[in-house]
């Protein structure tokens, strides 16, 4: 069972073979994995299923199938767990008629945390300035920071993060992003969703890919990163000398695939820097303009897709 | 305890505040406008079955219902709405304690505004007449029914984005029309309930007002039996659903 790379030796969270469909679609589709202290991150697109995912770990969605445990218990079926669990949802889910101090002391309240704890969780977000005014006119970065001290201020074993950057200036960006680093390394078991790769490569050593509701890939972020220099690139070339270039170009060992639309080449290579190389110079052999050289599938989306299709 | 306080806290907050309740505030006045308005070069005796005509109706059947409505329906369907529901079921908390709170921050919002709206009524009564004896009565019985108003609201809130409708359906076609009706339905009428209490305080309404509403038992603790069991079967069924069902959607 642990030789998956989806599965940890001392799990703090234990997803067994779950899957959850509304209606006629699935959402997420039999999915195991674990996670144990430190940083995880859920990659993923948008719509992928992540989300689902950290609602049912939190107890939020009733898994179709399969089971969720959390410090060894069912959250729907045991609230205490909730006393060391928290989430930070994506959507708003705050109180605009609250000021955040009062969001975050109505936090503690309802865990029965010492509201001396209240400051300190207001500090560690840098929320301070804020603290007093109504959320209703925090902006988008300041209702983030407001939902994650109202998680800290219960001092959490498990935190479970859904896209937590979404609307952060790069300067709070970087400030939560240290500050769930710093969670991970004193033992906290930290889930971070994120579509953002770059965003979780700064967070999380280990990552668990998820798409179309399946776990694409599992394992750290340098193994990911490995499985990803593999992926064939699609690029878009306008030259005046469309056949002759793709007649050059397939010469090459550069290239696997040309098609040819009048002037636009379109051109799988799994070495793009190569490419970027050979291009130019055959442009110059045969003495034509280079009108545009673009990646045509670059996306976080067709990566996740490439790698679901090699499992 | 510290938890079901601070959600009753933050519930009324919730639930006072805003727009609404400037608009719920003015339909409470309506009973006493209606008073003061019908009740000039009456004696004290034909002011206080004035009292018990068209003021007593619309402060039972209209603003009563409508507040319990509003702010019942809203106490848990706005948490939904807002995506706070969440961030409540997310704590080392019962559901039932959860429920239960919003069920007491409820009907002491509604509540507060209805008993306003009869005291200012049994005002008008006794600037007229000098007979200020039904405002005990008054908030008793007001109580009694907001509370079984509120707690059914409550669970409709829950059910259905589309609460307030139903509710309104139900306030004007079920209560006020059915119930009249078909006599034999008067005792599943909640508007009823906080009437019976009333009657047995103020024995003298009990003909004008069962000459008009059917048969009616008086009786406080049968009233506060009453709501008690539905405030009960409310806050078990909620915190079942709330338990079983999922707690947000795709």
């Amino acid at each position: 069972m642990t030789s998956s790379p989806a599965i940890v030796a001392d799990p703090i969270i234990e997803v067994e073979s779950v899957s959850k469909w509304f209606g006629q679609k699935v959402a997420v589709s039999d999915i195991s994995c674990s996670f144990g202290r430190g940083i995880t991150g859920l990659l993923g697109p948008n719509g992928a299923g992540k989300t689902t995912l950290l609602r049912m770990i939190c107890g939020l969605l009733r898994p179709s199938d399969g089971s969720v445990r959390v410090l060894g218990a069912d959250p729907r079926r045991d609230p205490s767990v909730y006393a060391k669990t928290v989430l930070v949802p994506e959507e708003d889910a705050v109180y605009p008629f609250l000021t955040g101090r009062d969001f975050v002391r109505y936090a503690a309240d309802l865990a029965g945390a010492p509201r001396s704890a209240v400051d300190g969780a207001i500090t560690s977000v840098d929320l301070q300035a804020a603290a007093d005014r109504p959320i209703s006119g925090y902006s988008k970065g300041m209702r983030q920071r407001a939902k994650v001290a109202a998680a800290l201020v219960t001092t959490p074993d498990v935190l479970v993060l859904d896209e937590p950057l979404n609307g952060t200036d790069p300067l709070q960006r970087a400030h939560l992003i240290d500050l769930f680093r710093g969670l991970g390394a004193s033992g906290k078991t930290v889930i971070v969703s994120s579509h953002v790769l770059a965003e979780v490569e700064r967070m999380a050593d280990r990552v668990l890919a998820v798409v179309d509701g399946r776990l694409a890939a599992a394992g750290d972020i340098t193994a990911i990163r490995r499985a990803m220099a593999d992926i064939p690139y699609r690029v878009r070339i306008e030259t005046g000398e469309g056949r002759r270039m793709a007649a050059m170009l397939m010469e090459t060992d550069v290239v696997s695939s040309v098609t040819v639309t009048g002037a636009v080449l379109h051109v799988e290579t799994s070495d793009l820097g190569a490419l970027g190389v050979t291009v130019p110079r055959i442009a110059r052999d045969l003495d034509s303009r280079l009108a545009g050289f673009e990646p045509e599938d670059e996306s976080l989306e067709s990566v996740f897709r490439y790698l679901v299709r090699r499992r | 305890m510290r938890a079901v306080l601070a959600i009753v806290r933050v519930s009324l907050r919730q639930a006072l505040g805003g727009k609404r309740i400037l608009a719920l505030g003015l339909v409470g006045l309506i009973p006493a406008l209606v008073m003061w308005l019908s009740s000039r070069n009456l004696t004290a005796r034909a002011a206080m079955n004035q009292f018990h005509d068209a003021p007593f109706a619309i402060l039972f059947l209209m603003v009563l219902p409508i507040c319990s409505l509003v702010i019942g329906s809203g106490a848990m369907g706005d948490e939904r709405r807002d995506g706070t529901l969440s961030f409540l079921l997310l704590r080392p908390i019962p559901r039932s304690s959860i429920v239960g709170a919003k069920l007491v921050a409820s009907w002491l919002a509604a509540t507060a505004i209805v008993v306003g709206s009869g005291v200012v009524a049994v005002v008008a009564l006794g600037v007229r007449s000098g007979d200020y004896s039904p405002l005990l009565p008054v908030i008793i019985g007001v109580a009694i029914s907001t509370m079984a108003y509120t707690a059914v609201f409550l669970l409709l809130g829950h059910l259905t984005s589309r609460a307030v409708l139903i509710g309104l359906v139900y306030v004007f076609i079920w209560e006020s029309s059915i119930t009249f009706a078909a006599p034999g339905l008067a005792n599943v009428s909640l508007f009823r309930i906080g009437i019976t209490a009333y009657t047995a305080m103020v024995p003298e309404s009990l003909r004008q007002l069962g000459d008009v509403m059917g048969s009616l038992d008086p009786g406080t603790w049968g009233a506060v039996a009453k709501v008690v069991v539905i405030a009960a079967l409310t806050v078990t069924a909620l915190a079942s659903l709330l338990r079983r069902r999922d707690a947000v959607s795709e």
